[in-house]
């Protein structure tokens, strides 16, 4: 447990140093903070439609953790969001807790499941633990699907109220410690062990990094808050359906948006998801699977001519924007 | 207590039709494994050719009445022009000049066929709907005792066969089959000998594409009804795993891990529900990662 020592308490010097956390920090800041002051004022059709941007900026960040922290690329992160929202059925539906309390019970569940695939997978190098990582999650879907407890096919309806406040509010929250979160993750220690695990891993080990705890560090922050946007997300629609919970095409959204955004940097996730969000509500409407077409093209586009991303080619082609974006 | 008899007649039945399943699985699998044997390119959108192959054969059959065996050789015709539009596409740009696969550019490669995967199956699916399609064609059954096994089955097995096996005298004893190889072993010394590295992966990467179509056509076949934008979504797991319990980059490798795949699904939905059958047969594959990263066979 020794990566525990950085858990410890803030000193003072610890918060006098949070003022001076850079711009892309604030910036991100104020936005959330403005939309949490303003969220109540919002009349409920753009309301509906901030929450599901914040709910796939928060699966962006998520994915982040694992993806753009350490290379791997996950396939399967949709798992966690799936069985999150199970947990938190399954705790709403048969001991009647809170919806709202019982999103950290969706967290929960998520962070066990990430401990437990991590051990194994993340044993796996590259395409490795790509390939592993599908066919994990296509396993868990079929395991559920066929488990009576859970709803078999049918899956968990409850009977909630609308309250997309309540909603906002609780993806507004995941979303703020997410940032938190990788900001802290990426300034301290474990962020010079993770880089050198992305540039080369055998060359981190060989330095004395112990490269397999902090894998399983951050896959676990990935999982645990995959679960709790899965839980909120379930909540949105007031139970847990195994397709639309296991939906195959949230993990490629997710991957998506990191990838658009900039993999491993703090506002590349928030970019990928504002750029991702825009045409799968636009098409989805219009000309449904459209949508895809857009989204994939880009994540070619983006993987053959800019591979660092929306924020990273900003950083490496604008001077003034270096010292400012990260 | 079940008839005991009944349960060695359903036990049979699995592993017969687990082995002509595995047949044509390893086929479609053996596109996917020259690739990544040749060009070390693991292509993400693997399952989206398929399903343009199974879609090859059913326009062929709507539109001129050929049966799935003939539209199979046209689809593997198309592919050698896929495969060549998606190795100067996405993958020269990425490869050229590289003397060894560095794992940015497999990143790169994976990232890249995953967004064209994400491209294939919705232009698909915005194309043709997303409406379950199949080929009405039978060639009959054979009985085998007391079973009943589909005479097309049988043949596209014999073919799934037949084509690996040809595949594996190309690659052994033909000169260009023998230069694609040592491109695949060490670009540098591959290159000393006269090699050009461009040729040869262009030509592996499109005979991969030409055998990942037809092994789409010979799909429909024993899926008469399963056509669909999306069905790149099942093969596709289905063929990595069959490459990596095979072994990527070994000839025969395919065609174990299909024949051990399509038993164990087969086998496996005797005992249990077809979809823990399915989770069963996919979580194969990661004992074999943790034991035996190099694949079944030596």
């Amino acid at each position: 447990m020794n990566f525990l020592r950085f858990l410890r308490p803030p000193t003072i010097a610890d918060l006098r140093s949070i003022l001076k956390i850079g711009p892309t920090a604030w910036g991100i800041a104020i936005c959330l903070l403005v939309a949490a002051a303003g969220a109540p004022f919002v009349a409920t059709y753009p309301l509906t439609i901030l929450i599901y941007l914040l709910v796939f900026a928060a699966l962006a960040y998520s994915m982040n953790f694992i993806t753009g922290l350490t290379g791997y690329v996950s396939f399967g992160h949709v798992v966690f969001m799936g069985l999150g929202a199970y947990g938190w059925g399954t705790v709403v539906g048969t001991l009647h807790w809170s919806p709202l309390g019982s999103v950290v019970i969706g967290g929960a569940v998520g962070l066990l499941l990430a401990l437990g695939l991590g051990i194994v997978t993340l044993r796996f190098r590259g395409v490795y633990f790509a390939i592993a990582s599908l066919v994990t999650a296509l396993a868990a879907v079929n395991i559920v699907l066929a488990t009576p407890a859970l709803g078999g096919g049918q899956g968990i309806i409850l009977n909630l109220g609308f309250e997309p406040l309540s909603w906002f509010y609780a993806v507004w929250v995941i979303l703020a410690i997410e940032v938190g979160m990788t900001y802290w993750v990426t300034h301290g220690r474990i962020g010079y062990g993770l880089r050198a695990i992305k540039g080369d891993e055998d060359a981190a080990k060989t330095l004395g990094i112990d490269v397999t705890r902090l894998k399983l560090f951050v896959f676990s922050l990935s999982g645990l808050f995959a679960g709790a946007v899965g839980a909120v997300n379930a909540w949105t629609v007031s139970g847990v359906f195994p397709e639309a919970a296991f939906a195959l095409l949230f993990s490629l959204l997710m991957l998506a948006m990191v990838i658009v955004g900039g993999s491993g940097t703090l506002l590349g996730p928030l970019v990928g998801a504002v750029v991702v969000y825009i045409p799968h509500t636009y098409f989805l409407t219009v000309a449904s699977g459209a949508e895809f077409i857009v989204i994939g093209g880009l994540v070619t586009f983006i993987a053959l001519v800019i591979p660092e991303g929306i924020v990273g080619s900003l950083r490496r082609y604008v001077p003034i924007l270096q010292g400012i974006l990260e | 207590m079940p008839d005991a008899t009944a349960i060695v007649d359903q036990l049979v039945f699995g592993v017969v039709y687990g082995l002509l399943l595995g047949c044509v699985f390893a086929l479609v699998a053996h596109g996917l494994n020259l690739i990544w044997g040749i060009a070390k390119v693991v292509n993400i959108a693997h399952g989206e050719f398929i399903m343009l192959g199974a879609y090859g054969a059913f326009f062929l059959n709507l539109g001129l009445g050929f049966n799935p065996l003939l539209s199979a050789a046209i689809d593997g015709v198309i592919g050698l022009g896929v495969g060549l539009a998606f190795y100067f596409g996405i993958l020269h740009r990425e490869l050229r000049g590289k003397e060894a696969m560095t794992p940015r550019s497999e990143m790169v490669t994976l990232v890249a066929t995953f967004g064209l995967s994400l491209l294939i199956a919705n232009a698909a699916k915005v194309a043709w709907k997303g409406d379950v399609v199949g080929i009405p064609w039978s060639a009959g059954s054979v009985s085998l005792g007391s079973l009943q096994i589909p005479t097309g089955g049988v043949y596209v097995a014999i073919l799934s066969v037949v084509i690996i096996f040809l595949t594996h005298v190309f690659f052994t004893r033909t000169h260009l089959g023998l230069a694609i190889r040592a491109y695949g072993q060490d670009i540098p010394a591959a290159q000393l000998q006269g090699i050009n590295p461009t040729f040869v992966s262009a030509v592996g990467t499109s005979l991969g594409f030409a055998v990942t179509m037809a092994g789409g056509a010979f799909l429909t076949v024993l899926f008469p009804t399963g056509i669909n934008p999306y069905m790149g979504a099942l093969y596709a797991p289905i063929s990595y795993i069959i490459v990596v319990l095979g072994g990527p980059g070994k000839m025969w490798g395919s065609l174990v891990g299909g024949l051990t795949l399509g038993v164990i699904l087969h086998v496996g939905q005797v005992f249990l529900e077809p979809s823990i059958a399915y989770a069963v047969a996919f979580l194969t594959l990661i004992p074999v990662l943790v034991f035996r990263p190099e694949g079944i066979l030596r």
